[in-house]
């Protein structure tokens, strides 16, 4: 059986779907980021599967795009979340409401 | 310099001001009215350039700023908009001038002269996205003035009258956009100049025989969103609620800018806008805006006379006054529109005068209550004297200011409705009652209040901003000309104007043409010689 | 003679500002001589003027300015002496000096003696502009002065609160009568695109009917207010609140009759409705007859003055609604000139008497003030109209005017009411000057005003004997302008008949005031006396409840809905649905920000939920966007168009 585009794009769906659960059922601030990974590299193997099916070079760019950011991202918040871990010493998503209107 | 003068009269204030935030607070003052006193020269000069003969726009400056969007920095001025600029000037003056001592008088003083900046701008601004600009700007300083030095409930006031009139706005935004748009449609060109807009013939539905509430009819609906704006800044009845709590509020020099400038934006919006934009929905809403107009005037005069606090007597009468000049402009014939534009000015400078004169008690006693004073005419004759003339001018007496208004704008309504015109005339009445009965309270009698039998009467500063006020209130009752001249030629092109793009029955019947009527009078009076 | 003009119109308002000056200082007797001076000259002008006119015929008309020129309608400052206008500018100049002079000796404690002056002087240069002006918005300015100046006057005293409730009620119910005036200026405007009145008059023929009744109808009620016709008459008795001069000048002599002036000023229009000019005739038949009743037994000495005048004012009405506007200016001439004497010795009682106001509480004046006495007897003689003195002449000529145009019941209120007036006068002569002398139960000790207050007031008093002899130079001036009809009953017989029987009428109304009031055991009122319990009594002491019903149903309503106007209306429902509207905004926000938990997780749902929503419209969107027609079809099959 070859491996088509729909193969990589059912991939795509059910890795945005776990990480988009992920998003919303994980209450701890590093699997948070995780599953935001999982999200954008499934985008990316869409990205990636749609450029190389039309042979045009800019989704595959797009993924390299995705990457730089996701990478700054990361190193973003990872710093914060050392610091906030420092400071409170857990990484629970509950107790952080300080942004509560 | 004759060729920058508008904009110069715009932005000398506010450059100034900045100026004024690297000026020594014990000299803040001196440099106040100094700025503020070039700038009324300024404006002097403009009217001693000024050509009282021509009808159209004098003096126009054009800078684009987002030519493809036809969006210009237009300024004209013409007959209708130089006094009010000319008064705005003058009262920023005498107001900066007359400034009792307050916290924070170099804050003060700055933005009052980017209030003016922004009032100046409106009137002489010519296309539509600059005048909003301006207009919406104007908001700001006020909401500070009242904000940050008025009285106890300061912040509850200044965010209504922000609001309130924001909202409006907003609704005339829309207008303004849509306007734009049917004017690209018809032409192909974008343009927000309200020149160009003059040009452009809306369609519209006589009200009597076409079906008006049709999408179609768009100078229904822009004359809707636009009358929105401007009604609220007016105020008119029943979007008049923002204007007591602004009054009751704001210290004495925001009171006075608000009463003689900031709500005749409104009515010279109508003028400006409506009238030449939209002359068949005018007469459309001629009647129901005219009866709104009687309204404000009778029920708030009424509501006046229940005060308990001076400052909302005039404040409410600043209302009822406000009705006359809608009523005025609503004749949609020379005598109704110049009486309603010469009232604007008398108007201002009596309620402006009013307020200062209700800021020389409070700063005295602290209080505006009527029932605290009675018999102050023994200690403070002067004062009483000068409260009595501007009341009377207020009320409208023949020679002074207001009565030449009020008389040509009932007159001029009188030729589109008699019974409609007797409803309103009661402005006189019920104008007496109310004044007349606090003035009483507060003059009359002996003097029982322990509090105020050692008042010092009129100090030299206040008489030096009262005393041109009522020089002029009764200077230009006597002689109105050299106002009256310029204003009526530009009104008769305003008219002319509407006459000719008016495409209903009504409205062409309604709207007398100038060229016309010349000839029906000098006809008849041959016949009678 | 142009300088004439502007001499006798400009010099009281010189004295007026001359006076202000001087306003808020202690008194100055020169601030008080200045403009007596200055009256004098515009006197002396308004006579040269007058020989001018005599003279030559000729009409002195000067447009000073222009006033307000907008669109078509042109307003000047335009100015005319006519055979109408100067004889008002004779009596107002004249009268006034006369007041002036005798103001100096009367306002002599007063500290506000300067002010005094000021107003005063304002209030004759306005009266002047009223009467000289040759238009019908010049009048209107003229008419709103002397309106202005009667609020400044009668609220003179400004501490007393009656004068100054009664300066207010003046001024409002004259604003009243002042829109219907107004009303009918725009009428005569919009109708003949003129305010001038020879202009306008000239245009009127050729209008409609209904629109000159209007007309007449707007103008009338304006003259209505100023000369306190009913139902608007109630200022005029509550305006005796101020000086005693104010009252003599203001609400006699002059301000009261510029509505007679009005309607003779405008006789070309009101020639053509006589329908109007009948019901002006019978208001002012009724008038006369109202104010003469309650002058019967009213107890303020000035309020019965004050009556007498309205009374006197219908008999001019009535007069000029029957058309003969000459007989009416001739009565407002002579009235003014033994009115005026009247209020004046009025005044100088009031000073004997310690302002003391009721005259049963005087009596036997007459040994201790015997000029004032012989002025005041005069003028009450004058007044009844008995031969040969002033108002013999002119109030004959009204009842000969309303018996020869046949309308015998105004004829006959007319005559009747001379009886009441003759009645009513020396009820209260005989009650301040004969009899025994009451007030010294009150421990007053009277005397006669300075001498040169009396010298001042001769004048007057020769003119109230002698201006009856006016009559036919008079007659032939005005007539120039005015129609020229001349009342004479046709048979000798009934002439005389008439004449006498009016003289007999007068003098034995006169001999029963006498006879009932001069005698020796009168007692000060005091509510015990059978008269005094009777309804009639009641009715007419309390002007026929006139003003308290005007209290209770006008001046209370007007003040309740005012309140709630305000509390009501304008803060509960207005002012609260606006902040209602931005109350519910406000809620809205309330109850929506849980969402904004704060919870990182929480507002992840919500964004995906989001996402969800958004994705899922797009979707249905570029459905329905690629399959209008099946949509069309749809929604048709359901209904919706």
């Amino acid at each position: 059986m070859d491996i088509g585009l729909n193969h990589y794009l059912v991939l795509s769906t059910i890795l945005f779907s776990i990480g988009l659960v992920g998003v919303m059922r994980r209450k701890n601030l590093l699997m948070l980021f995780l599953a935001t990974e999982i999200l954008l590299n499934s985008v990316n193997i869409a990205f990636v599967a749609i450029s190389h099916y039309y042979g045009d070079l800019t989704g595959q760019m797009f993924a390299f795009f995705v990457i730089a950011i996701a990478a700054s991202e990361v190193a973003v918040g990872l710093g914060l979340l050392i610091v906030w871990h420092k400071r409170h010493n857990n990484i629970d998503l509950d107790t952080m409401s300080s942004m509560r209107g | 310099m004759l060729d920058h003068i508008l904009s110069i009269l715009i932005f000398f204030p506010a450059l100034a001001g900045i100026f004024g935030l690297g000026v020594a607070k014990d000299s803040m003052r001196a440099y106040g009215t100094a700025v503020a006193f070039i700038e009324f020269a300024l404006s002097l000069f403009l009217w001693f350039s000024f050509d009282p003969t021509v009808s159209g726009m004098q003096f126009m400056e054009e800078l684009p700023l987002v030519p493809a969007f036809g969006i210009n920095y237009i300024l004209g001025v013409d007959g209708i908009s130089l006094f009010i600029v000319v008064l705005a000037a003058f009262f920023t003056f005498i107001g900066i001038a007359s400034l009792s001592d307050t916290k924070n008088i170099k804050n003060l003083i700055i933005t009052l002269l980017f209030l003016q900046m922004t009032m100046v701008g409106v009137f002489l601004a010519l296309d539509a996205i600059v005048f909003y600009l301006f207009w919406e700007l104007s908001l700001v300083p006020m909401l500070y003035i009242i904000g940050a030095w008025g009285g106890p409930k300061r912040i509850y006031a200044s965010v209504k009258f922000f609001l309130y009139t924001f909202t409006g706005s907003l609704v005339m935004l829309v207008g303004i956009l849509f306007m734009a748009y049917f004017y690209y449609q018809a032409t192909g060109v974008w343009s927000f100049a309200i020149l160009d807009w003059y040009r452009l013939i809306l369609p519209a539905e006589d009200l009597l025989t076409g079906d008006i509430w049709h999408m179609g009819n768009y100078q229904m609906w822009l004359f809707l969103a636009f009358f929105m704006g401007f009604a609220i800044k007016v105020p008119m009845f029943p979007f008049h609620t923002w204007l007591p709590y602004a009054h009751g509020q704001a210290p004495t020099i925001g009171s006075v800018i608000l009463a003689a400038i900031l709500l005749k934006m409104g009515t010279y919006a109508l003028i400006r806008f409506l009238l030449p934009l939209f002359p068949d929905a005018s007469v459309m809403f001629m009647f129901p805006i005219a009866i709104l107009a009687i309204i404000m005037i009778i029920y708030t005069a009424m509501v006046a006379y229940a005060q308990e606090d001076v400052k909302q007597v005039v404040a409410y009468s600043s209302v009822s006054h406000m009705g006359v000049i809608v009523l005025g402009t609503f004749a949609l014939n020379v005598e109704g529109i110049s009486g309603s534009i010469f009232l604007m000015i008398g108007h201002g400078v009596v309620s402006g005068a009013l307020f200062l004169l209700v800021g020389v008690i409070y700063d005295r006693r602290d209080t505006k209550m009527m029932k605290d004073f009675g018999g102050l005419a023994h200690v403070m004759p002067r004062y009483a004297t000068i409260f009595g003339i501007m009341m009377m001018a207020s009320v409208g007496l023949p020679l002074t200011i207001n009565f030449v208004g009020e008389f040509l704008s009932l007159l001029g309504f009188y030729q589109q409705s008699h019974i409609l015109t007797i409803f309103a005339g009661t402005a006189i009445i019920v104008g007496a009652i109310y004044m007349l009965s606090a003035y009483k309270k507060m003059f009359f009698g002996e003097l029982t209040n322990e509090k105020n039998k050692n008042l010092p009467d009129l100090n030299k500063r206040e008489l030096f901003a009262l005393v041109p006020l009522v020089v002029v209130a009764i200077w230009l009752g006597i002689y109105p000309k050299p106002l009256l001249t310029p204003i009526s030629n530009s009104v008769e092109s305003v008219v002319q104007l509407m006459h000719d793009k008016a495409t209903t029955d009504e409205a062409k019947r309604r709207i007398p043409s100038i060229a016309q009527e010349i000839i029906i009078t000098k006809t008849s009076t041959k016949e009678m010689h | 003679m142009e300088i004439f003009l502007y001499t006798a119109l400009f010099s009281p308002l010189l004295g007026s500002l001359f006076a202000t000056l001087f306003a808020a200082k202690p008194k100055l007797l020169i601030a008080g001589i200045v403009p007596t001076l200055l009256l004098g000259v515009s006197f002396i002008s308004s006579s040269v003027l007058l020989a001018h006119i005599l003279s030559t015929g000729q009409v002195v008309h000067v447009e000073m300015m222009t006033w307000m020129e907008a669109g078509d309608l042109y307003i000047p400052f335009g100015f005319v002496v006519d055979q109408i206008s100067v004889t008002m500018m004779m009596v107002v100049t004249l009268v006034s000096t006369v007041v002036h002079i005798y103001a100096i000796g009367y306002m002599d404690h007063d500290k506000s003696f300067n002010r005094f002056f000021a107003w005063l002087s304002a209030f004759v240069f306005s009266m002047l502009i009223l009467v000289m002006s040759d238009n019908f918005a010049g009048l209107f300015i003229g008419w709103e002065g002397v309106g202005l100046c009667s609020w400044g006057l009668i609220g003179f005293w400004y501490y007393k609160e009656s004068a100054t409730w009664a300066a207010n009620e003046a001024f409002i119910m004259n604003r009243i009568a002042d829109l219907g005036m107004l009303v009918g200026i725009f009428l005569i405007y919009s109708n003949t695109g003129t305010l001038q009145y020879t202009e306008a008059f000239a245009a009127l023929p050729s209008l409609d009917n209904e629109t000159l009744t209007w007309m007449g109808i707007f103008l009338f009620i304006g003259a209505m207010g100023k000369s306190a016709q009913f139902p608007l008459h109630t200022w005029l008795a509550d305006a005796m609140e101020g000086p005693t001069p104010v009252s003599a000048l203001i609400h006699a002599a002059t301000m009261v009759t510029a509505g007679v002036y009005l309607v003779i000023r405008a006789n070309p229009l009101y020639d053509l409705i006589p329908q109007v000019g009948l019901f002006i005739a019978s208001l002012g038949a009724f008038v006369a007859i109202f104010a003469a009743s309650m002058a019967l037994v009213n107890r303020d000495m000035k309020k019965i003055i004050a009556y007498s005048t309205l009374s006197q004012l219908g008999y001019m009405f009535a007069a000029a609604g029957l058309g003969a506007y000459w007989v009416a200016l001739f009565h407002l001439m002579a009235h003014a000139f033994f009115k005026a004497l009247l209020f004046l010795g009025a005044g100088n009682v009031m000073h004997a008497m310690d302002n003391e106001l009721d005259p049963f509480k005087m009596g036997g004046l007459k040994k201790t003030m015997r000029g004032t006495f012989i002025m005041m007897t005069v003028a009450s003689i004058a007044l009844a109209g008995i031969f040969p003195l002033a108002g013999f002449f002119s109030k004959d000529l009204i009842l000969e005017a309303a018996f020869v145009n046949h309308h015998y019941i105004i004829y006959s209120v007319l005559l009747f009411t001379a009886g009441l007036t003759a009645f009513y006068s020396f009820r209260l002569i005989a009650l301040i000057f004969h009899g025994e002398q009451r007030y010294k139960i009150f421990g007053i000790h009277p005397h006669e005003a300075y001498k040169f207050m009396l010298v001042g007031m001769s004048p007057l008093l020769l003119l109230a004997i002698i201006a009856g002899s006016f009559k036919m130079p008079y007659y032939e001036m005005v007539t120039a302008l005015l129609p020229a009809t001349e009342y004479h009953v046709h048979s000798v017989a009934v002439y005389w008949a008439m004449t006498i029987g009016t003289q007999l009428l007068a003098a034995s109304a006169i001999l029963f005031a006498y006879k009932k009031y001069a005698r020796n055991n009168i007692k000060v009122p005091d509510g015990s006396s059978a008269v005094e319990q009777t309804f009639v009594y009641k009715l007419l002491i309390n002007q026929y409840y006139i003003p308290l019903i005007y209290e209770e149903c006008l001046i209370k309503p007007y003040r309740t809905l005012s309140r709630v106007f305000w509390k009501e209306i304008d803060q509960k429902i207005i002012d609260a649905s606006v902040d209602g509207i931005a109350n519910r905004f406000y809620s809205t926000g309330e109850a929506t920000r849980d969402m904004q938990s704060g919870n990182l997780s929480t507002m992840l749902k919500w964004m995906v939920a989001g996402l969800v929503v958004l994705l899922s419209l797009a979707v249905v969107f570029a459905f329905a966007a690629s399959h209008p027609d099946d949509i069309k079809l749809l929604l048709s099959g359901l209904g919706v168009q």
